[in-house]
């Protein structure tokens, strides 16, 4: 863990280097014992037999799984690469001097934020081709992600701007910089070296919101899994393996976000008080 | 921002390298043929194939200028909303995602290689709200996904058939000797799956009942064995096919309702729908209509092939 | 709309369910969440390492998952309950480490004096944590919450899938009879709409009420 708290308390003495060992071990038994008498329970119901667990030996079922896993990415590859760009220009322009700008980017934060993104998906899906316009099945799913993304990613951006000390852009203005140049040259480039740790914990939520990829068909890793639960009649197992795969993605990305935080922190840049995660929705498939 | 070369990021580029390669070897390898149990048994898809072979093509004569079927022939294609996770009637193989098999799946095949002269199938999962919709923007030509035939969707799409006649049945779990039909589940708790039709016939018949109801199949099995729930209803051909694979749920009764099944297309498409309507005729005149259902839905149940209804025999239709 | 109305009674029904599932989640999830913070916190490792685990584990699997599991394999694994307690304990597990998370950071922003001047005092660990800690950070991350909460009245949503009857279940189960997704689902949408907006407004009102102005 990259946080230390010792601030909050004193280092413990002997007495309290004993009671913090009898609190651990009493902790200690106490967790391993609920978790061995539900693993004990678990496979008592049979659902820890080999035959159960036999198909997710092959490869071409991992394979399945993997393909979908790709999609999966992709598409949370391209919201990220869109919605960065569009959420640091809605962050800026909420920051604006100039009011109607201002206006604009709150006014688009605040509803793309609350509007549930199956409402857009279902708005890509219905009311586009309605117009004869028709585009990919990616697309269809990336474009409602990188809407409601944007909006986040311009409110975690801007966090990080005001999160910034004020002297950083009073120096530039007192430098001569127009407002202009002191935001691209000099608030920016801080603030989202400091809120990038963020920016990355939004990226798992959005590879979580790639599950809404089952309304427009596209191939993403929870859909297969259902698909492939229906098939095997496996539902338990099929399920725990696909939240592995998840675990192991989205977990490797987390860590990458905490690394990056520890570096931010090391370089001496304070980071925003707002927390890295802004969950967004993720929405039911259905039968 | 970031050199690469720091000690700190070679652990998570080592696991970003591992999930890449794994990754595009999962993309890139040919699908391995290892079965994997569940599977529909090997032997329908050899007779699968042997009916694409003698499959009939519509005469040029039939396919109008200027009308849907020219449009997809022209395409080469059909696009067809079905499920990947529907047994017996559209599965996706896992080890060889490009073989869709089933009921529904091998009909839309058929209907394929009649208008075009080969079986491309383009298949589009629908979600089961979506698919009027899908219909009426065009970004599906017809819907094989189990769609009953009624006058309120009749309202918004064309239905062509029906082209299947079933019914809802109860299932039970095995050593459940108190209910034995519908006429049992007076006030119990009755599991259905969300968008099917039993979600509205089960309160006509029994309005005392609790209805639960559960996104995908594997749910509402699992869920009924748990003791979730008294009974589950559901399409009879899918009670059975779980029933085989699951001892410990039976089938119980007969079926309460009939559910006709019909093709969905675009609405006010007339032509298009007297050419399908046309084809199911012929179809099910030279057996062939019969050899997919042996193939698919009768695997689970022991009976003769059954008579497919008359087109046009339901409202709607 | 007028789809809707038809059905109010059902649509009504159902959205109270709905908002009866946020409030008890959302309450959980605050204590559950406060709760982690704590045992983040302490000088026992071990708790430290178990929260840890929790937060992430429950941060990188997606939500229909842990339902699915709670729902189907917990059961075997000894613990069945019906499904919208289910549903709601899942849920208010899954916020709960989002709001973990978020307090975390809040607790980085007591300043040290504070803890220093609690400890010259004779606070022990405990009570500095009840009256100091935890109150200030709170109320520094009240807008996260509020956003998790808004996450919280979309994610209810999914129970749906797992037989819950709340709205959107409803709002199907009407589509269903009545093949007209487009305003059904707009309706809802407009509903789930006003939920976030009243929990925005409130949110903010609470923030402007007990911001800690340094």
């Amino acid at each position: 863990m990259s946080d230390n708290f010792s601030h909050l308390y004193d280092l413990p003495g002997p007495q309290g280097r004993r009671r913090i060992l009898i609190g651990s071990v009493i902790s200690a038994i106490v967790l391993l014992g609920i978790i061995g008498l539900g693993v004990w329970q678990f496979a008592d119901h049979g659902q820890l037999d080999g035959d159960r667990w036999a198909p997710f030996l092959q490869w071409p079922i991992w394979q399945y799984l993997l393909v979908g896993l790709l999609g999966t990415l992709q598409a949370a590859a391209l919201t990220a690469v869109l919605s960065a760009p569009l959420g640091a220009l809605f962050a800026v322009g909420r920051l604006s001097r100039v009011r109607p700008i201002r206006w604009i980017a709150t006014a688009y934060i605040e509803i793309a934020r609350t509007i549930p993104v199956l409402l857009l998906v279902y708005l890509m899906l219905f009311g586009l081709p309605h117009y004869g316009i028709n585009v990919p099945t990616i697309w269809k799913l990336v474009i409602p992600l990188t809407v409601a993304n944007s909006a986040v990613f311009a409110e975690i951006i801007r966090a990080g701007v005001l999160s910034l000390p004020r002297g950083q852009e009073e120096a530039a203005l007192g430098l001569g910089l127009l407002p202009r140049q002191a935001m691209s040259y000099v608030v920016l480039p801080q603030a989202l070296r400091s809120v990038t740790p963020s920016l990355v914990s939004q990226l798992v939520s959005l590879l979580k919101d790639t599950s809404l990829g089952f309304i427009v068909a596209f191939t993403e890793l929870l859909y297969r899994g259902q698909v492939l639960s229906a098939f095997n009649h496996l539902l338990i197992q099929t399920f725990l393996v696909v939240t592995f795969i998840y675990l192991v993605c989205n977990g490797s990305l987390s860590a990458v976000a905490s690394r990056l935080r520890s570096r931010t922190v090391r370089r001496g840049i304070r980071p925003p008080v707002t927390p890295d995660l802004t969950p967004t929705a993720q929405k039911a498939p259905h039968a | 921002m970031f050199t690469s070369t720091s000690n700190r990021w070679r652990a998570p580029l080592v696991a970003a390298v591992f999930t890449t390669v794994a990754l595009t070897a999962a993309g890139c390898s040919s699908s391995g043929s290892t079965a994997v149990p569940g599977a529909t048994s090997t032997a329908a898809s050899g007779s699968s194939d042997a009916l694409y072979k003698n499959a009939i093509v519509a005469k040029a004569a039939d396919i109008l200028p200027n009308s849907t079927m020219a449009a997809i022939k022209k395409r080469g294609k059909l696009i067809v909303a079905e499920a990947l996770d529907a047994p017996l009637l559209s599965q996706q193989d896992p080890s060889n995602p490009d073989s869709v098999t089933g009921f529904d799946a091998d009909l839309a095949k058929l209907l394929a290689i009649y208008i075009i002269g080969k079986p491309n199938v383009e298949i589009v999962p629908p979600a089961s709200e979506t698919r009027e919709a899908l219909l009426a923007n065009g970004t599906v030509d017809v819907v094989f996904n189990t769609y009953t035939i009624t006058t309120q969707r009749a309202a918004q799409v064309d239905f062509a058939g029906p082209y299947f006649e079933s019914g809802l049945a109860v299932a039970v779990k095995s050593d459940n000797k108190n209910i034995k039909s519908i006429d049992d589940l007076a006030g119990k708790t009755v599991i259905v799956g969300a968008n099917t039709p039993a979600v509205t016939a089960v309160p006509e018949k029994q309005p005392t009942a609790k209805i639960v109801s559960f996104g995908t199949d594997p749910e509402a099995v699992q869920a009924l064995t748990q003791g979730r729930g008294d009974a589950y209803v559901q399409d009879l051909t899918l009670l059975a096919s779980d029933a085989v694979s699951n001892k410990a749920i039976k089938v119980v009764g007969q079926p309460f309702t009939k559910e006709a099944y019909g093709i969905g297309l675009k609405h006010d498409d007339s032509d298009f729908k007297k050419f399908i309507n046309s084809w199911l005729v012929k179809i099910q005149k030279n057996g062939t209509w019969g050899k997919v259902w042996k193939a698919s839905l009768g695997t689970v149940v022991d009976s003769k092939i059954p008579t497919p209804p008359a087109i046009g025999s339901v409202p709607g239709s | 709309m007028n789809v809707l109305i038809d059905h109010l009674g059902d649509v009504l029904g159902a959205l109270a369910t709905t908002l009866v599932m946020f409030l008890i989640a959302g309450i959980g999830s605050i204590v559950i969440g406060v709760l982690v913070t704590v045992a983040r916190v302490s000088p026992i490792p071990l708790l430290r390492w178990v929260a840890f685990a929790y937060v992430q584990f429950f941060i990188n699997v997606p939500l229909l998952a842990l339902l699915v599991l709670a729902i189907f394999a917990l059961p075997d694994a000894g613990l069945i309950a019906p499904l919208e307690p289910t549903a709601i304990i899942v849920l208010a597990f899954y916020e709960a480490a989002y709001v973990a998370e978020a307090v975390r950071s809040g607790v980085n922003t007591v300043a040290v004096g504070q803890l220093e001047a609690s400890r010259a005092l004779g606070f022990n660990q405990m009570q500095s944590l009840r009256l100091i800690v935890v109150p200030q950070a709170l109320r520094a991350v009240v807008q996260p919450i509020g956003n998790v909460m808004i996450a919280l009245v979309m994610n209810t949503a999914l129970a749906a899938a797992v037989g819950v009857v709340e709205l959107t279940s409803e709002v199907n189960k009407i589509n269903l009879i009545e093949a007209q997704p487009i305003a059904i689902f707009a309706g809802a949408g407009i509903i789930y709409m006003a939920i976030a907006l009243v929990i925005g407004v409130a949110a903010g009102w609470v923030e402007r009420r007990v911001a800690i102005v340094r």
